[in-house]
């Protein structure tokens, strides 16, 4: 008796986090428009194209619904595609969680297999990361720093680089943040561990 | 034998009751306990059971009580998505400025730059509308608000948006992209870009806008067909001469002549981007200033009938409709207006450079009250700017060469000066100005700017 109700009260709870879960991952989430771009795609037009006319401006400056009218005032002001439109509004809207607020994950979201990486570290920075921090890991946006500096950020601990590089940073008085992975939610934790690896070899 | 057993047995009877009677009253003694201790066990027993059916009781109360919170939390989570699940999206961006301007020879004044609020309305990723106001303080504490544009576009497909209503001459950069003031990266815009100057500024019309890629070189383009802009006209005496050119988006064809334009941008590397633009049509003299000798006296129009005759009365001259006839225009000569925009800009992270050409040009007319000869209105600039590495300081200068067919125009102009950027969209700017124009004009005055910008 005692143990069906145990059950039932861990059953009840287990619902309870699957909802907070689900709304959690909600607010992670788009509108139902427009349907969802490329963040990867997205964050190489943003280091090159949103800084043109005007300062780029931080992800962070503005919530997800806002980010859709803006992408499409700038769709309009800079002759984008509409393609062009969603890659950078869901790179925005990927690029504005608060940093360091480790997400809320439900673990039974985990797939199985999901935290092995499928990528090489080379394959990461290459897709994802060298729209900021350039090909030579010099930087290629105002505020990404210099990697190649022997006393630089990579000389800092692994641990320090994986929270930084997982949940974003934005150093004090930086005018511009690194997003949390890069933008890109695709990448999991042995993707990250790989890249920096590759990066503290690299650079 | 028999009766010795017989003896035998009473005896060992006797015996037999005599050793157990103190056993007896033992085992009643245990009984006792025995019957105690299984009353003890069953009144625990029963408190157990009591307060096992009280927990189950509060467990399904709690039972209830979680499932209602789930409801309710269902409801929450339902209720706080509804602003991702609405068809329309309301949006209110812009900017303003505050400055401070302190012109050699004259003493220094705070000023209100501008309010200017956007509203952006949207409806799924079909439709858009876009309107910003611009509300501006005059010198003498009036506030003005002008309607910058408005317009509303419509998503065809993924390479053109449609866009009608009063929008910003598509026609180079400054004016559709730079002139935000959390965006120029000086305090003041480059002469001949800002009002009445050789750029036009915003049209009423019909707009196409979109980008695509050609082979490897993306391409952005805006083709456009407007009213077009009205001419302004000086008299001196019998004598006429164009003054200006009105392109502030008129909602009026007082010529009935479309004017038809747009810009192509080519960026065939990412950190580069070359536009050229056109626009043509015809412009009609719509209004007249009253010059007297040397000076100009301010001159107020007034629209006496709704065919496009128009006159001009300076003040005193009596008010419209009291017999001043001002000038009949009704018979002006359409002029040939061209207008041919060259920009770039290029960017390495935090350098930039932009430059921009135009010329607006207006033909002759040879009929009608103000016929005169053409005219034409030319402009230029370069600027470059860089943020400081790992600093907020961005110094940045700015060359501009304006000529206009009125000497006293006529501007040469070096800006230069350090912006501070308190985040990327507010700035707060020092400018100084070394302006060499007619001797004695306006034009020739050399100016500190100081300006406070907030993009939001
Ligand atoms: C062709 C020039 C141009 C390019 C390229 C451009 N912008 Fe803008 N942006 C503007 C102008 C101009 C404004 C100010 C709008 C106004 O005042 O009418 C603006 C305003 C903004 C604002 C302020 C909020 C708003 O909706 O007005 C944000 C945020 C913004 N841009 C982000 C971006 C992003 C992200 C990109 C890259 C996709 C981008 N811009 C590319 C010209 C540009
Ligand atoms: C959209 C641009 C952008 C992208 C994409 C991006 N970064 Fe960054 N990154 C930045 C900026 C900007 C900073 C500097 C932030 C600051 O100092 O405030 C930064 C800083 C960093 C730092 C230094 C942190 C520290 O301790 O100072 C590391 C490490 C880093 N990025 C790694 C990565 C990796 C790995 C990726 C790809 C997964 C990536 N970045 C993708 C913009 C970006």
């Amino acid at each position: 008796m005692k143990k069906n109700t145990r059950n039932t009260i861990r059953f009840l709870f287990t619902v309870n986090a699957i909802l907070l879960g689900l709304s959690m991952s909600a607010t992670v989430s788009a509108t139902h428009f427009p349907e969802p771009g490329d963040p990867i795609a997205g964050a190489k037009l943003w280091a090159t194209t949103c800084s043109r006319c005007h300062n780029a401006r931080d992800p962070a400056d503005l919530r997800d619904d806002q980010w859709i009218s803006t992408a499409f005032h700038m769709r309009v002001r800079a002759g984008l595609t509409g393609q062009q439109t969603r890659d950078v509004l869901t790179f925005m809207q990927n690029s504005n969680v608060p940093i360091s607020v480790e997400p809320l994950v439900f673990k039974g979201n985990t797939q199985p297999g999901s935290e092995a990486s499928n990528l090489s570290g080379s394959e990461v920075y290459a897709q994802t990361c060298i729209a900021c921090h350039g090909s030579n890991g010099k930087g290629s946006v105002p505020g990404a720093p210099n990697f190649t500096d022997p006393q630089g950020v990579l000389s800092q601990s692994d641990e320090l680089l994986f929270s930084r590089v997982k949940n974003g940073f934005k150093s004090p008085g930086s005018a511009m943040a690194m997003p949390p992975k890069g933008g890109n939610n695709k990448l999991n934790d042995a993707d990250i561990r790989a890249v920096i690896e590759y990066m503290k070899k690299s650079y | 034998m028999k009766i010795m057993n017989h003896n035998f047995r009473r005896r060992l009877l006797v015996l037999a009751i005599m050793t157990s009677l103190p056993f007896s009253a033992a085992a009643d003694d245990k009984y006792d306990l025995l019957q105690k201790q299984v009353e003890l066990l069953q009144q625990q027993l029963q408190e157990l059971q009591n307060s096992l059916q009280a927990y189950q009781d509060e467990m399904k109360v709690k039972e209830v009580q979680v499932e209602e919170s789930v409801t309710q939390l269902k409801q929450d989570v339902a209720e706080a998505e509804e602003w991702k699940h609405s068809d329309t999206l309301v949006h209110l961006a812009g900017y303003a400025d505050v400055g401070y301007t302190s012109s050699s020879g004259s003493d220094g004044s705070f000023s209100v730059g501008r309010f200017a609020p956007i509203f952006h309305y949207q409806y799924r990723d079909i439709v858009m509308l876009e309107s910003e106001l611009e509300i501006i303080v005059g010198e003498n504490g009036e506030t003005d608000v002008v309607l910058e544009y408005l317009t509303i576009d419509y998503f065809l497909n993924d390479y053109v948006a449609l866009i009608a209503g009063k929008f910003l001459s598509p026609v180079g950069q400054f004016r559709q992209n730079i002139h935000p003031s959390w965006i120029n990266k000086l305090a003041s815009a480059p002469p001949g870009f800002g009002h009445d100057g050789a750029a036009p500024t915003s049209d009423v019309g019909l707009q196409a806008r979109g980008g695509f890629h050609l082979g490897s070189v993306f391409t952005n383009y805006a083709a456009y067909i407007s009213n077009g802009p009205e001419l302004n006209s000086t008299a001196d005496g019998d004598e006429f001469e164009l003054e200006g050119i009105v392109a502030e988006g008129l909602s009026n064809d007082a010529d009935g002549e479309k004017v038809i334009g747009g810009r192509l941008g080519f960026i065939p590397i990412p950190s580069l981007e070359l536009g050229f633009s056109v626009a043509m049509g015809k412009a009609t003299v719509t209004a007249v200033e009253v010059g007297h000798g040397e000076e100009e006296v301010y001159a107020e129009k007034f629209i006496t009938d709704l065919q496009g005759l128009v006159g001009i009365r300076s003040p005193g001259a009596g008010d419209p409709g009291d017999g001043d006839p001002g000038f009949d225009l009704h018979d002006e000569q359409a002029r040939n207006y061209d207008v041919l925009g060259m920009d770039f800009v290029w960017t390495l992270g935090g350098i930039q450079v932009r430059g921009e050409y135009v010329k607006s040009k207006v033909g002759a007319a040879t009929s009608g009250l103000t016929a005169s000869s053409g005219a034409s209105w030319e402009s230029w600039y370069t600027q470059a700017s860089y943020l400081l590495p790992q600093t907020k300081f961005e110094p940045s200068v700015r060359y501009t060469d304006f000529n206009s067919p009125h000497s006293s125009q006529d501007q040469r102009q070096w800006a230069m000066g350090v912006n501070y950027l308190i985040s990327n969209s507010v700035i707060a700017k020092l400018t100084y100005e070394f302006n060499e124009g007619q001797a004695g004009s306006t034009a020739d005055i050399n100016r500190w700017l100081v300006q406070l910008a907030y993009g939001f």
